[in-house]
C-alpha cells in the first residue's frame, strides 16, 4: 500500500479491574482507589485497530496511546508500548476529578491538540474503544470527534485506509453497513473487532528499557502534562464542568451468591441433579 | 521508538525454572565484585508468570539452598514445612504397611526425609523470581530483562553454534529471534532436545515418567499432617509399570497427594489421572480426606533416566543445558531440585567467567560439566545410577514379587508371609533375584556395568495383557467428593488460552488413523487418549464414519506426555505462546 505516513492516536483508559470488587464513596462515585486496575477491555481492540493502521499507513506512521486519569493510570501507557506504541501521553491532573462526558471530552480533545501542536501537524486517524465499563457511556468519543471536527465512524467492525479515506464496516441495528470517511477520522471499535494480541518481545524489552532510564528518557516516550500545560480551562473541567448530576447510587445486593457446584458425577447424574426441586426444569428433562 | 537493530543480549535463560534463576542469582552475586564488568541477562518462561508453569513434589535438601541462597529464611522464601517424619509405605488395596523406620534406614535411607524442607515448587520459583528483581536494581552493571509470557520457540543457528532462539511471531526475524552469546536451556526438554538431537548428545535416552498432583485443603477437624512425607510403593499401579505414590503434609491444613508413574510401561493405557483417584480410594487415605476440598490439579513429565541418561555434553558453542533439560533428577531418592540448583550455581560460575573473558565457546564452557560431574550433589545421583537397570532386567519384582506382597499386606497387615511364600516357591532363583537388586540399587559404588535403556518407544506392539489392568479398579466405598473424573479435574487446573492454541503438532493424520486401528483391533484405547492427564486428544467420528484423533487444546496442562506415549513419534508438544496453558501457582 503506497499510503501516507499516519499519526495515529489511541484513547485508552484505566478502569476498576472487571473481577475485583469495586467500593463505592459517600458522594456516589466508585471508590477507584479500592479495586485493582486493568486497561478497560473495549480499548483493547482499540489499541489493536491502531497497531494494525499503523500498518496500513507509510512506513514512517506512528501510534500514540493517549489517557486521562490518576498517576497510577500510566501502568496502561506502558501495556501500550509493550504492545508496539511508538508514544503515549497521559493528562493527569486532580482538578479532573469527577468529570462526566462533557468534561472529559473536552479534557481530552485539549490533550489531543496539545499533542497536534507538538507533533507540528493535526493527527489523521483517532481510535477509541466503544465505551468503557466504568462509565459505559459510549459517549466520550463521539463528543472529542464533534469537538475537532473529525469524520466519525462508530461500532468499527473492520476497516481500510487507502489514499484519505477510511472504509470501514459498522455494526447498525439489524445489520451491518459499509460507509466511507474522509481523514482525519474518529473511529470507534466495536468488540467485534480483532482481539488485542500478546504484548511484542521488542515492546517488553523496551518497556523495560525506559523504566529503568531517566526520568528525562523515560518523558520523550511517556509524557505527563496537566490542565496548565495543555490550555483547559479549570472550570470546564471535574465537577464544575460536568452537568450531569449523579443523584444517588446503591448496591443492588449481592449477585449469584448461592451458586452450587455440580461436578464429579457423570451428565445424565448431574442433569438430575441440577433440575432437583425445579419442576419447571423436571418437566423439560422428562420430555 | 522501536530499533530496527537485533534483541541481543549477552546471556538468554530460556525458562523461569530454578536452575536458571539460580544462575541468574549466582551471576548477580558475583557481578557486585566487579562493578566494571557490565551484561545483560533475558529470562524467557513460557508462563504468564513465574512459576505458573512449574509443577513438582517437592521435598528438598535445605543444604543447597543455604549454599545458593543463604539468606532464603530472613528473605521469606516460601516454606510449607520442615519434614518431621517421612515414611516409606506398601500399599495393599486395603492396607498399608509403614515399613518400620529401622528398617527403611538400612536399606532405604534415600526414603528418610527427616530435616528436608517440604516446598510448593510454583511458589519458590515465582519467590525467586521476585528476589531478582529486586536484587538486581541494586547491580547497576547488570541489566536483566524479564519476559514472561515468551516461550522460545525454536533454536537459532549460526555455523554450528547456538546464537539465540525464535520467540515472538511477528514474522520479521528482526523483532523474533532473541540473539545471545550464551543461551542456557533449564526447559523440560521442550527445546533442548533438538540441539541434543542435532549434535548427537545422547548416550542414553532419556526415560520419561508422568507425574500427576493434587492439593487439597483438609478439613478443620482432621489431624494436622504439617511435616509428614510418606513415600508408597503399590497400590494403584500394579501392573509392573515403575510408579509410586506420595503424600506431604503441607501448612494451613493443606496435603498434596501426587503418583509418579513411568511412561516405559509396557501397558500402553497408563490413565495416570485416574490411578491418581484409585489411589484415593485406599481406605487410609479416604479417612485423611474425609470433609476434605480439592484445590489445584495438575501434572508434568520427569526426567527418570538419571546418571546413564546424561548427554554426552552438557554444552554446545554458545549454549549449555540445566536441570531437566540435563535430566538431573534422582529418582531414586526422589531428588532433582538440589542438583538443578547446584547446576545453575555452577553454570554461573563458568557463564560469567565467559563473560568477562567475552569467549562462549564449548572448550571454554566445558568446565561447566566437570564442574557439575565433580560436584558432592552428584556423587548419591552416581550411585544411584542402577536404579533403572535393577528393575529394567527383573521385570518380575514388579509384575509378580509386588502384587504377592500387597496380598500378604492386606491380609496379614505386614509383607513378611508373603516375602517368605516368594522365597519358598523358588529359595535358589529368589535369593539370587534379591541379590542382585539389593546390589544394584544400594550396593552399586563399586559397580562397572553398563546401563542401557530400550530404545524410545516407537512401534510399541500394543500387545497387553488386559487382566493386570484390571487389578487397578476398586470397587470399594469411597466418598464421591473425592474423585474426580479428567474433565472435571482440567478445571483445577485454571488452564486459560487467549489464542485459538495450535501448540500441539500432529505431523500426519494418516500414521493417527492407522495407530488408532491397531489399537482398536486390540481393544485397547489409543495412548494419547488413554494417558492424556487434561482431557486434550480424544477420538472423533469422520464424515465418513471412521474414528479420527481430536484436540481439545484448551484444556492442556503441558505435561507433554502425548508427545513421550505416542507410539509412532506422532505428535510435538510446543511451548504455547501469550503465557497460555495451566497455573499451578499453589500446587
Amino acid at each position: 500500500m503506497n499510503n501516507k505516513d499516519l499519526d495515529i492516536y489511541v484513547l485508552i483508559k484505566q478502569v476498576p479491574d472487571t473481577r475485583s470488587k469495586a467500593g463505592v464513596n459517600p458522594d456516589g462515585t466508585i471508590d477507584r482507589a479500592k479495586a485493582g486496575k486493568m486497561l478497560n477491555p473495549f480499548d483493547a481492540y482499540a489499541l489493536q485497530a491502531a497497531l494494525n493502521a499503523k500498518k496500513m499507513g507509510g512506513p514512517n506512521s506512528k501510534v500514540t496511546a493517549v489517557t486521562m486519569g490518576p498517576p497510577p493510570a500510566i501502568d496502561i501507557l506502558y501495556q501500550a508500548l509493550e504492545h508496539g506504541a511508538d508514544n503515549t501521553l497521559m493528562l493527569s491532573d486532580r482538578r479532573l476529578a469527577a468529570s462526566d462526558t462533557l468534561a472529559t471530552s473536552y479534557a481530552l480533545c485539549q490533550t489531543l491538540e496539545y499533542a497536534f501542536k507538538q507533533n507540528g501537524r493535526p493527527g489523521d486517524l483517532i481510535f477509541c474503544g466503544l465505551q468503557t465499563t466504568d462509565g459505559d457511556t459510549a459517549q466520550v468519543g463521539p463528543e472529542i470527534s464533534e469537538r475537532l471536527d473529525f469524520t466519525q465512524i462508530t461500532y468499527c467492525e473492520d476497516f481500510s485506509i487507502s489514499d484519505n479515506e477510511v472504509h470501514a464496516k459498522k455494526i447498525i441495528e439489524g445489520g451491518t453497513q459499509l460507509v466511507k470517511a474522509q481523514l482525519p477520522s474518529l473511529i470507534t471499535i466495536a468488540n467485534s473487532y480483532q482481539k488485542l494480541k500478546f504484548k511484542t518481545l521488542r515492546g517488553a524489552q523496551f518497556v523495560q528499557d525506559i523504566k529503568r532510564s531517566s526520568k528525562e528518557e523515560q518523558a520523550k516516550f511517556v509524557e505527563i502534562i496537566d490542565l496548565d500545560a495543555c490550555h483547559a480551562e479549570e472550570l470546564r473541567c471535574g465537577l464544575a464542568g460536568s452537568p450531569t448530576i449523579v443523584s444517588k447510587t446503591w448496591k443492588i445486593g449481592v449477585v449469584g451468591g448461592n451458586c452450587k457446584m455440580h461436578q464429579g458425577k457423570s451428565v445424565p447424574d448431574l442433569v438430575g441433579e441440577v433440575v432437583q426441586g425445579l419442576p419447571i426444569l423436571e418437566e423439560f428433562v422428562k420430555i | 521508538m522501536h530499533n530496527t537493530d537485533r534483541i541481543e543480549y549477552d546471556i538468554a535463560l530460556v525458562g523461569g525454572s530454578p536452575s536458571n534463576l539460580s544462575l541468574a542469582h549466582t551471576l548477580l552475586e558475583k557481578a557486585k565484585a566487579n562493578p566494571d564488568l557490565k551484561f545483560s541477562i533475558a529470562i524467557l518462561e513460557k508462563a504468564k508468570d513465574f512459576g505458573s508453569h512449574i509443577v513438582s513434589g517437592a521435598v528438598v535438601n535445605p543444604s543447597i539452598f543455604n549454599k545458593v541462597y543463604p539468606n532464603h529464611v530472613a528473605d521469606n522464601m516460601p516454606i510449607e514445612a520442615i519434614c518431621n517424619k517421612s515414611y516409606f509405605s506398601i500399599m495393599g488395596t486395603e492396607k498399608k504397611w509403614d515399613v518400620p523406620s529401622l528398617i527403611t534406614r538400612a536399606a532405604a535411607p534415600d526414603f528418610c526425609k527427616e530435616g528436608y524442607y517440604i516446598l510448593t515448587l510454583s511458589q519458590v520459583v515465582s519467590w525467586m523470581a521476585k528476589q531478582l528483581m529486586e536484587k538486581v536494581k541494586d547491580v547497576p552493571n547488570v541489566k536483566i530483562d524479564f519476559f514472561p509470557g515468551f516461550a522460545a520457540t525454536e533454536v537459532v543457528y549460526e555455523a554450528e553454534k547456538v546464537v539465540g532462539v525464535k520467540v515472538d511471531r511477528t514474522g520479521n526475524d528482526q523483532d523474533d529471534i532473541l540473539y545471545a552469546k550464551l543461551t542456557c536451556f533449564g526447559d523440560k526438554g521442550f527445546l533442548s532436545k533438538d540441539i541434543i538431537k542435532k549434535f548427537n548428545l545422547e548416550t542414553n535416552p532419556q526415560i520419561w515418567s508422568v507425574g500427576v498432583k493434587e492439593t487439597w485443603k483438609l478439613a478443620e477437624h482432621s489431624e494436622d499432617l504439617k511435616g509428614k512425607v510418606w513415600h508408597t510403593l503399590g497400590y494403584p499401579t500394579l501392573d509392573g509399570t515403575l510408579g509410586g505414590g506420595f503424600i506431604y503434609g503441607l501448612q494451613n491444613k493443606r496435603l498434596t497427594i501426587g503418583l509418579v508413574i513411568s511412561l516405559d510401561s509396557e501397558n500402553p493405557n497408563i490413565h495416570p489421572q485416574k490411578q491418581l483417584q484409585e489411589y484415593k480410594k485406599h481406605p487410609w487415605l479416604q479417612k485423611v480426606l474425609e470433609g476434605a476440598e480439592l484445590m489445584h490439579y495438575g501434572a508434568a513429565v520427569l526426567p527418570e533416566g538419571g546418571y546413564a541418561s546424561l548427554p554426552k555434553k552438557f554444552q554446545v558453542d554458545g549454549a549449555i543445558f540445566l536441570g531437566d533439560a540435563l535430566g538431573l533428577l534422582d529418582v531414586k531418592s526422589l531428588a532433582g531440585v538440589d542438583k538443578a540448583i547446584e547446576s545453575g550455581y555452577l553454570a554461573a560460575k563458568v557463564a560469567y567467567g565467559a563473560v568477562a573473558a567475552d569467549d562462549f565457546s564449548e572448550a571454554r564452557l566445558s568446565k561447566y560439566q566437570t564442574k557439575l560431574l565433580e560436584s558432592p550433589y552428584m556423587d548419591k545421583f552416581k550411585e544411584n545410577r542402577y536404579f533403572r537397570k535393577a528393575f529394567g532386567e527383573n521385570p518380575e519384582l514388579l509384575r509378580d514379587y509386588l502384587p504377592t506382597v500387597l496380598e500378604s499386606v492386606d491380609k496379614t497387615g505386614s509383607p513378611y508371609i508373603g516375602s517368605v511364600k516368594l522365597g519358598l516357591e523358588n529359595p535358589v532363583k529368589r535369593a539370587k533375584a534379591a541379590l542382585r537388586a539389593a546390589q544394584l540399587l544400594n550396593n552399586a559404588k563399586e559397580l562397572k556395568e553398563e546401563v542401557t535403556y530400550k530404545a524410545g518407544y516407537l512401534h510399541i506392539d500394543p500387545d497387553f495383557d488386559k487382566d493386570l489392568i484390571a487389578r487397578c479398579a476398586s470397587d470399594k466405598d469411597f466418598a464421591k467428593n473425592t474423585v474426580y473424573n479428567r474433565e472435571d479435574a482440567v478445571f483445577y487446573a485454571n488452564t486459560h488460552y487467549d489464542e485459538h492454541p495450535d501448540h500441539i503438532d500432529e505431523f500426519s493424520a494418516e500414521t493417527c488413523l492407522s495407530c488408532i486401528q491397531r489399537y482398536e483391533a486390540k481393544n485397547l484405547d489409543v495412548p494419547c487418549v488413554s494417558d492424556c492427564t487434561a482431557e486434550v486428544h480424544r477420538l472423533d467420528i469422520s464424515d465418513n464414519n471412521v474414528k479420527v484423533h481430536g484436540m481439545s487444546l484448551e484444556n492442556c496442562v503441558q505435561c507433554r506426555t502425548c508427545e513421550l506415549v505416542c507410539p509412532e513419534q506422532n505428535l510435538r508438544v510446543n511451548p504455547s505462546y501469550a503465557g497460555s496453558g495451566p497455573d499451578f501457582i499453589g500446587l
